[in-house]
C-alpha cells in the first residue's frame, strides 16, 4: 500500500466516510507491523499531547484536533478506548489507526479496556462493523490490531500512561515488559489490571466494583512512583466532568476526552499538552456543535421486532 | 409460587466467566425472573396509570418506603466540594439505605417471614446504584424487580398485585432513581451509549409497552411528538421515559436515541413489546458485564431449573 494510497485513506476518514473492507484488511496488516514492533511499555518522546477516551465520537475527535493540531503537526499519545458507545467507532479508530501507520512516530496508542472481543461484542463496536460493512470481517481484524496494542507508555523516563491503573502484582515497568501482551485482555492479572484498575480515596488496594481491576489509594502511587522514578501518572478510564481531575498531591491524573458522554453527562473534555521540558498545559473542550455533526443514517428496528 | 419449609442464605455472586452464562439462563433463578417479568406485562396490558387499581397492604408500605427512602435525598444533599462526576453524597445515601434496610424489612414484612430478610436486603440495597463508582444501570433496575420477585416468591404479592407493582411500586421506583440520578448526578452505568435501548432503565419501556398494546391514538410513533409524549406520560410508563430522555439529552432524538427512534417505527405495541423482551434478554440477561454482579441464595437459586419446567419449556 503506498503512502498516496494511505493519504487518501485519512482523507477520506477525516470526512468520516468508510474504506472498504479489503483497505482495512490492508491498513491492520500494515499497522500489525508497526505495532508489533512497540514495547509492552513505550518509550514516547516530549513534546507530545496525551487524550484519553474517545468511544467513537467521532466528530468530537475532530474537535479535539482543532484545539491540539492535526496529526503530525502535534505529537499525540492516545490512552485507549476508542470504540464502543459512540455511532462512529469503526472511522474513529481506522482513522487513528490511518495515521498511526503513516506517522508512526508521531502519534502513539495504547490499548483501553475496550479494545477487547468481549467488551466490544457488549457496547457496540461488533454491532457496528456488522452493519457497516454487512459482515463481522471489519471487527475481526481490528480485535487482532488491539492485540498488538502496547498496554502503556513511558514520556521522557518521568511520565508513566495506562489507560486504567496499577496491579497489585506490578511494582515496577520491568515487570510490565515481562507481559506477553498479544492475546485478548484477560479476566484478571497484570494485564487485565492495567486496563481496569481505578485510582480511590483509599489507603492500599481495594476490589473494584467493575468487576475487574482493583482500587487503588495514594499510597500506591507515591509508592510506584518513587521506585520507578517517575513524577507522574497520566490515565483515563473514568469520566470526568471537568476534563480532568488530579489526584493524591498532583501525582495522578484521569484525562477524559468524549466531551458530553452519552450526549446527557454534559462534561467537558480535556487532552494534557506536555512541551519538551514536560510542562503540563490542560486544554478544555465542548462537544461539536449540531451544524458539523453528521447525521448518522436511519436504520430498521433490529430483527427482534419484525 | 410459594415456598415453605425454606431456609434462607446471604445470597452469593456465582456468575464468574462467559460459560456460566450458559448456567445462568437455564437455572432456576432465570426462570422465576423471567415468569415474573413477564406475568407483570400482562397485568398491564392495556391499563393507564391512572386507571383505579388494587393496593394491598403490603403494596401500600413499599411505596411508602420508597417515599421515605426519597425524603433522605432532600437529608443528604449533594455536596459543593469538586468531584470526579458523580456527587458523593450518594454514598452516605446509599449507606442509610443498608443501614437501615434490615429494619425496614422488618417493619413491612410479617413476623413469620424475616428469615428471609438475608436474602431480600441483597437485592434491595443493590436496586439504586452502586455507591463506589457512583453510578446506576440496568443492572441496579434488574436488581429492584428481583427484589419484588422475592417477596412475590415468598407469597406475600400475589396475582391480584401484580398491576399495583409495575403501576404503583415501579413507577415510584422511577421517580426515585430519576432523582437520585439528577441529584447525585449518577454516571449511566456500562451504557451501551447509542447501541443500546437508554442509558438507565428497560424494563420500564417493556412494561410501559405492553401499557399500550391496543391504543387506537398512540402508536409507536407518537413518542416523536412532544407534544403528545407531554400529555400522556403521567399515563404511560414509555411516554414518561420518552420525555424524561429529551429533558436530560442533547440534539435530535435520532441521534442520541437511535434504536428508540428505529422502534418508533414498528407498525404497532404488541411487535414492540415483543421485541422488547427479546431484546432484553439478549442485551441485559445475558451478558456479562451486567449478571457477574448478580447475587444467588435460595429464592433465586443459581441450580438448573426443576425438571418438570424444563418439559414446560
Amino acid at each position: 500500500m503506498g503512502q498516496s494510497d494511505l493519504d487518501g485513506q485519512i482523507e477520506k476518514l477525516r470526512r468520516c466516510e468508510l474504506i472498504s473492507e479489503n483497505e482495512v484488511k490492508e491498513l491492520c496488516r500494515k499497522a500489525r507491523e508497526v505495532l508489533i514492533e512497540e514495547s509492552n511499555v513505550q518509550r514516547v518522546d516530549a513534546p507530545v499531547t496525551i487524550c484519553g477516551d474517545i468511544h467513537g465520537q467521532f466528530y468530537d475527535l475532530k474537535e479535539l484536533f482543532k484545539v491540539g493540531g492535526d496529526c503530525p503537526d502535534t505529537n499525540y499519545l492516545f490512552l485507549g478506548d476508542f470504540v464502543d458507545r459512540g455511532f462512529y467507532s469503526v472511522e474513529t479508530f481506522l482513522l487513528l489507526l490511518a495515521l498511526k501507520v503513516r506517522y508512526p512516530d508521531r502519534i502513539t496508542l495504547i490499548r483501553g479496556n475496550h479494545e477487547s472481543r468481549q467488551i466490544t461484542q457488549v457496547y457496540g463496536f461488533y454491532d457496528e462493523c456488522l452493519r457497516k460493512y454487512g459482515s463481522v470481517n471489519v471487527w475481526r481484524h481490528c480485535c487482532e490490531i488491539f492485540d498488538y496494542m502496547s498496554l502503556s507508555a513511558i514520556i521522557e523516563n518521568k511520565i508513566f500512561c495506562v489507560h486504567g491503573g496499577l496491579s497489585p502484582i506490578i511494582g515496577s515497568l520491568d515487570q510490565i515488559r515481562t507481559i506477553d501482551r498479544k492475546q485478548e485482555v484477560p479476566h484478571d492479572g497484570a494485564m487485565c489490571d492495567l486496563l481496569w484498575s481505578d485510582p480511590d480515596d483509599i489507603e492500599g488496594w481495594g476490589i473494584s466494583p467493575r468487576g475487574a481491576g482493583y482500587l487503588f489509594g495514594g499510597d500506591i502511587v507515591a509508592q510506584f512512583l518513587q521506585n520507578n522514578n517517575l513524577d507522574l501518572i497520566a490515565r483515563a478510564h473514568q469520566l470526568v466532568m471537568e476534563g480532568y481531575k488530579l489526584m493524591f498531591n498532583n501525582t495522578i491524573v484521569t484525562v477524559w476526552s468524549a466531551p458530553n458522554y452519552c450526549y446527557r453527562c454534559g462534561n467537558v473534555a480535556a487532552i494534557l499538552e506536555l512541551d519538551d521540558k514536560l510542562n503540563k498545559n490542560y486544554k478544555i473542550f465542548e462537544a461539536a456543535p449540531q451544524d458539523v455533526r453528521g447525521l448518522p443514517a436511519k436504520k430498521p428496528a433490529p430483527d427482534y421486532f419484525l | 409460587m410459594t415456598l415453605t419449609d425454606q431456609s434462607f442464605i446471604e445470597p452469593k455472586k456465582q456468575i464468574n466467566d462467559q460459560q456460566d452464562i450458559n448456567k445462568w439462563v437455564t437455572s432456576e433463578a432465570y426462570i422465576r425472573l423471567t415468569r415474573f417479568i413477564e406475568l407483570l406485562n400482562e397485568s398491564v396490558v392495556n391499563k393507564k396509570i391512572s386507571d383505579p387499581c388494587f393496593v394491598s397492604e403490603l403494596v401500600q408500605k413499599v411505596i411508602d418506603t420508597l417515599d421515605t427512602i426519597m425524603s433522605w435525598i432532600d437529608e443528604i444533599p449533594p455536596l459543593p466540594t469538586s468531584q470526579r462526576f458523580g456527587n458523593k453524597a450518594f454514598r452516605d445515601w446509599v449507606a442509610r439505605l443498608e443501614q437501615n434496610a434490615p429494619i425496614i424489612h422488618r417493619d413491612i414484612l410479617p413476623p413469620q417471614f424475616h428469615d428471609a430478610i438475608i436474602e431480600l436486603v441483597s437485592y434491595f440495597t443493590e436496586g439504586f446504584g452502586n455507591a463506589t463508582r457512583i453510578d446506576y444501570g440496568s443492572g441496579h433496575e434488574l436488581n429492584f424487580v428481583a427484589w419484588m420477585c422475592c417477596v412475590h416468591l415468598l407469597g406475600l404479592f400475589q396475582e391480584q398485585d401484580y398491576t399495583a407493582l409495575v403501576l404503583r411500586v415501579f413507577t415510584k421506583y422511577l421517580d426515585l432513581v430519576r432523582r437520585l440520578q439528577s441529584v447525585y448526578m449518577l454516571e449511566p452505568a456500562g451504557s451501551r451509549g447509542v447501541w443500546g435501548l437508554d442509558d438507565h432503565q428497560f424494563l420500564s419501556y417493556y412494561w410501559g409497552s405492553a401499557q399500550l398494546r391496543d391504543n387506537k391514538h398512540l402508536k409507536p410513533k407518537s413518542i416523536l411528538s412532544e407534544e403528545l409524549v407531554n400529555m400522556y406520560s403521567s399515563d404511560y410508563i414509555y411516554f414518561g421515559c420518552i420525555k424524561y430522555i429529551r429533558e436530560v439529552k442533547r440534539g435530535p432524538f435520532h441521534e442520541h436515541s437511535p434504536l428508540l427512534y428505529d422502534i418508533s417505527q414498528v407498525p404497532n405495541w404488541t411487535k414492540v413489546n415483543s421485541g422488547l423482551m427479546k431484546m432484553y434478554v439478549a442485551d441485559v440477561l445475558k451478558k456479562f458485564p451486567i449478571v457477574q454482579h448478580f447475587v444467588f441464595g435460595n429464592l433465586l437459586p443459581f441450580k438448573p431449573m426443576a425438571e418438570h419446567q424444563v418439559e414446560d419449556q
